[in-house]
């Protein structure tokens, strides 16, 4: 304890019978202290959150309820007028489709890539600066450059790819006409930006691996194979349900990709690419102004967020839990992980 | 014992990095001051204000400019505010007016685009009418930001009446006459009819044996043609005409969705799409709508290709595409010196800065007969005499469309299926057309 | 410490001992060996994949708008012309580039700090104290992310104008002070590589929650913090939506005038690209200051004895 420089304060465990006397205060104290500091710890999270994020969420629930236009405001209360509106309009239900098309396919291989190459980041390597930066690289490259590269090559009569496939015979493919062939091209873009970003929270995740675990399964005998299916994936289990939990927020809430996909930023001439947030931001911003449909889209998109994410949270709990398993009982070792452990320091 | 700590350049980095945000809360303190205009409520001759005036893109108002108005207004110092391109001014203004209506400059450059949201709300801004001030700008400049009940709402800024622009080149590659007024004569001269236009332009890409199409996209084509109806979708009284039953709009849709597609007068292209950009380096088509801001477009994109004409010309009377004006939001402090200053910046003199600047074509009646204007020439298109062309074009347009607030939906509903058949080669004109009837009943306008 | 609940596993020094050694110097999967020329293959695919919208911007920036619409790549080197693009950029008159540069450090820093800080304080909360409604709060931090924020501009407006903060920087730092995204992956993280023998060990040598908290979580949190602070230093560099509509380009972000270069109708694409990688040079750097930070912090692993 001496040795703790930074402290703020100096040490206020002295010697033993210095505490034995003020036993009485310290444990009064230290009881205080153990029970208000996860409610102080967590408190300006919540306080800063009320006042910039709860207002508005309350406002948007608010304005769900009411005829609502962007700029005339507020003409009335509906109650559930523009849910049920919503729910006949053909153009929400294709958004839905699209939006959770082009999720499935940005986040599965995303994920799926992101630990892979993570692993492969997590060997003894040179220039582990380099190659840690370098993936990380698309994440930081601004939109415009972005939606200008990306412009050119899906573009669907001069752009670079279907030129490409043009001269060694292949038919050109309608990157913007074709629905499943925009989606596949939004995908991509998601995780060109998106890879490296997951990358690097799954190499955190692994560089916490305990090395004697590792080391463990080589006596065993175990090939890396062995290691990366019994030990690290099932290591970096909370963070594997963390990532698969907010990317399926964040992929279900995809807006920034389909908006630069073309020049317009709608989601194309038959709503092709159109997804939930891109609608309801049509709806809002676009010529209809109508902000109470727009906010009753919001609440919509969020209850479908909610589900799909307990679901995923159900499934990916449920694989790596029983990977974990799997992975400790193989290794005959035995040795528990503490995040199996359900105990909490009171 | 304990011996976990920060590691030393942790340390550092903690210490450094609350040191920064302490130096940082500390600047952000100091540089909180400015901003904002003036306070006052009390509209005092003398007092100093600071006006604000938010433009996008490029209106040509440099600071110099701005600072002119200082030297007749002591009090009145001008702050300009640019937004890159006019969506990110529309988002930035209506988020604004939106929530109420606070931190909107006191002057709002306004894209014709937006107007009937500023007709709609007219309450929302001050009423610009001022008889001094009649006969300023064209009649039907003017009648575009006038509300039904006849406040005047906005000053007008530039506007964008269409000639035809053409490829020379190719006229001549393909045996058509390349001088312009030979090909103003070719479409028809004052008569020229989009049937004209169409028909030669069959003849045209028939000689090129379909290598060279005749317009750019179906897009820019039925919006030349949409914008030449008085009450395109809505009624004057800005209920909405029944798409099903409108049969003006299912004629044009009818045509162009035809000669683009089926007789290939296209080049298949969406406006301002990577493709549309593209096509412009490929000879890919020949002949497109061209106001005076798209002269610039035309430049860039085709990059070295030489050839570019303008036509004194345009199918079916005059056109007007795009241009702007300047509001003065009502939530403004300053509303009545903001009145004043918009008044001075849409004067012949400022709007002929303007045009030097930035190519912007004055919608000041005094401007364009002004020989900074009217003698102007354009190098990338062959030198034409562009001040004299626009301002044949501009007395041309004869017809303003009524655009209520439904305009933009239903235009879209229209476009979107057009493209879908041009573009994107989807379906026929019958099913793209009933796309178009079943996007605007989901609207449920009645 | 009498609210240390006395478990079987060996508390002080030796589980102390024990958990460094679990997890310090970690090397990592496949730790002795070197990897094959495999690993760098695949590697250097992915990187020349990364790096080539950037070297692109270079290659647009170094050529003209002319050459631009004539080829897709108008040259394969990048050459010195972009200096005088990038000085056409930083003396624009239509906006002020230091002020806009100063301004991005301070907003990026801030926040930056400010969410490491609050997301680790949070997190070890979460992840490691029982408290009364740890789960119910922790799931509607997580459930907060659900919500579409495209609609949260009108109202954020409407509290930035009534707190007088239009034009102003902290307009921007202080929505962006927490983020529930950082809590919950530093809850995550902590859960993992936090043993709770060291907390078990702090507590019973009588170490306050708050010296605790400084002594063993922050420095179990460093990988993940340094990730955090480098994410959310570039998410707020690039941001470009909510500074655009409460900073006017004489107060700005460098997203809002680079912006600037570009036009409706026509845009030399040249000089944006030699602006957009203008303003990731600092990124660059940041990369190469806080990347070898950032790898020494992981590498050191979660505790240190």
């Amino acid at each position: 304890m001496t040795a703790l420089t930074t402290a703020p304060t100096p040490p206020r465990v002295g010697p033993p019978e210095k505490r034995r006397r003020r036993v009485g205060f310290s444990q009064r104290l230290s009881r205080w202290d153990v029970k208000v500091s996860p409610y102080l710890y967590i408190s300006p999270f919540f306080i800063i959150f009320a006042i910039t994020g709860l207002f508005p969420l309350l406002y948007t629930g608010w304005v769900s309820l009411h005829k609502w236009t962007l700029i005339g405001g507020e003409a009335g209360y509906t109650g559930f007028d523009n849910f049920t509106a919503i729910f006949q309009q053909s153009e929400f239900w294709l958004s839905l489709r699209n939006t959770f098309m082009i999720f499935l396919l940005s986040s599965v291989p995303q994920v799926i890539i992101a630990i892979v190459l993570a692993a492969i980041l997590n060997q003894n390597i040179r220039a582990k600066t380099f190659w840690r930066m370098g993936v990380l690289i698309p994440y930081i490259v601004a939109p415009v450059a972005v939606g200008l590269i990306f412009g050119q090559l899906f573009a669907d009569q001069y752009g670079v790819i279907n030129t490409a496939l043009h001269a060694i015979g292949l038919p050109k493919i309608g990157w913007h006409s074709n629905t499943f062939a925009s989606w596949s091209a939004i995908a991509t873009m998601v995780n060109f930006r998106w890879i490296g970003y997951n990358t690097l929270i799954f190499l955190a995740a692994m560089q916490a691996v305990p090395t004697d675990l590792y080391e463990a399964a080589v006596i065993d005998g175990a090939g890396r194979m062995r290691q990366f299916f019994s030990i690290t994936l099932p290591q970096i289990r909370a963070t594997i349900i963390f990532v698969v939990i907010t990317s399926t927020i964040g992929g279900l809430q995809i807006f920034d990709e389909p908006r630069t996909f073309d020049v317009y930023g709608t989601g194309g001439p038959s709503h092709q690419w159109e997804t939930t947030t891109m609608y309801l931001w049509n709806l809002g911003w676009g010529p209809q102004q109508n902000l109470g449909r727009a906010a009753a889209v919001a609440w919509l998109l969020f209850v479908v967020i909610v589900i799909f994410a307990l679901i995923n949270y159900f499934v990916s709990s449920r694989i790596s839990t029983s990977e974990a398993r799997r992975g400790t009982s193989k290794q005959g070792r035995g040795r528990r992980s503490s995040t199996d452990r359900k105990g909490a320091v009171r | 014992m304990l011996t976990h700590r920060p590691s030393r350049p942790a340390r550092r980095i903690i210490v450094a990095g609350a040191s920064v945000a302490a130096l940082a809360l500390t600047l952000t303190a100091c540089s909180s001051d400015d901003g904002g205009s003036g306070s006052s409520k009390t509209q005092d001759a003398n007092e100093k204000i600071t006006l604000t005036v938010a433009t996008f893109n490029n209106f040509g108002y440099t600071q110099d400019l701005l600072d002119s108005y200082t030297k007749t207004h002591p009090n009145v110092t001008v702050k300009q505010e640019i937004a890159a391109t006019s969506d990110d001014a529309k988002a930035n203004f209506t988020t604004k007016l939106a929530a109420g209506g606070a931190g909107l400059a006191d002057v709002q450059a306004v894209d014709i685009d937006w107007m009937p949201t500023v007709l709609q709300y007219e309450d929302k801004f001050t009423d610009l009418s001022d008889k001094s001030l009649d006969g300023r700008w064209l009649d039907w400049k003017a009648k575009q930001a006038t509300a039904p009940d006849g406040k005047l709402l906005g000053y007008g800024t530039d506007i964008g009446p269409e000639a035809i622009c053409y490829r020379q080149d190719l006229f001549e590659k393909y045996g058509l006459p390349s001088d312009p007024d030979k090909v103003a004569e070719l479409l028809g001269g004052k008569d020229a009819t989009w049937d004209k236009y169409f028909q030669v332009g069959e003849q045209f890409v028939a000689a090129s044996k379909g290598k060279v199409a005749w317009y750019d996209s179906p897009d820019g084509t039925y919006q030349a043609m949409v914008g030449q109806l008085a009450n395109p979708y809505e009624n004057s009284d800005g209920t909405p005409k029944d798409l099903s039953s409108n049969a003006d709009i299912k004629a044009l849709f009818e045509k162009v969705a035809t000669e683009s597609k089926d007789k290939g007068l296209s080049a298949h292209n969406q406006e301002w799409q990577p493709d549309w950009t593209a096509s412009f380096q490929k000879d890919a088509f020949a002949t497109m709508a061209c106001p005076p801001w798209m002269t610039a477009s035309i430049e860039t994109n085709s990059g070295g290709v030489k050839g570019w004409n303008i036509a004194n010309v345009f199918p079916g009377g005059g056109g007007n595409w795009g241009g702007s004006f300047l509001v003065v939001p009502a939530a403004g402090k300053h509303t009545a010196a903001a009145k004043e200053f918009a008044a001075w910046l849409t004067a012949p003199e400022q709007q002929l800065a303007a045009y030097k600047q930035a190519n912007n074509y004055p919608s000041q009646v005094e401007a364009q007969k002004d020989s900074a204007v009217a003698d102007s020439t354009n190098k990338f298109m062959n030198n034409a005499p562009v001040g004299k062309i626009f301002a044949d074009r501009a007395a041309a347009v004869t017809v303003t469309p009524f655009k209520g607030p439904n305009y933009f939906t239903i235009n879209k509903a229209v476009t979107d299926a057009l493209v879908a058949y041009d573009v994107q080669g989807k379906g026929s004109v019958e099913s793209n057309w009933n796309a178009a009837v079943d996007a605007y009943k989901a609207l449920g306008l009645g | 410490m009498s609210s240390v609940p006395m478990t079987a596993q060996t508390a002080g020094k030796g589980a102390a001992r024990a958990a460094a050694r679990r997890s310090g110097g970690s090397t990592g999967f496949g730790a002795e060996r070197r990897p094959r020329w495999l690993t760098y293959t695949i590697l250097a695919v992915v990187v020349v994949v990364s790096i080539a919208p950037l070297y692109y911007t270079l290659l647009l920036g170094s050529s003209d708008q002319q050459t631009i619409s004539k080829h897709v790549i108008p040259q394969w080197l990048p050459d010195a012309s972009i200096f005088d693009r990038f000085s056409d950029v930083i003396n624009s008159g239509s906006f002020n580039f230091t002020k806009a540069l100063s301004n991005s450090i301070i907003i990026s820093v801030v926040t930056a700090f400010s969410v490491v800080l609050f997301s680790t304080l949070a997190g070890f909360a979460f992840a490691k104290l029982r408290f009364k409604g740890r789960r119910g709060l922790l799931v509607f931090v997580i459930a907060t992310t659900a919500v579409p924020t495209q609609l949260g501009v009108i109202p954020l407006w409407i509290i930035v104008t009534d707190l007088g903060w239009q034009n102003q920087i902290q307009a921007v730092i202080v929505p962006a002070l927490v983020s529930a995204f950082g809590v919950f992956w530093m809850t995550q993280y902590l859960e993992a590589a936090l043993p709770y023998e060291l907390i078990e060990a702090a507590r019973v040598d009588g170490a306050s929650m708050i010296r605790t908290f400084w002594s063993i979580a922050l420095p179990a949190a460093r990988p993940a913090a340094a990730m955090l602070a480098l994410f959310t230093f570039i998410q707020q560099w690039t941001n470009f939506f909510w500074p655009s509509i409460v900073l006017s380009q004489d107060n700005a972000t460098l997203p809002v005038v680079v912006k600037l270069l570009q036009g409706s109708f026509h845009t030399d694409f040249s000089l944006v690209m030699a602006g957009v990688f203008l303003t990731t040079v600092p990124l660059i750097i940041v990369f190469i200051l806080a990347g070898r930070q950032l790898v020494a912090g992981i590498m050191q692993g979660a505790v240190k004895g």
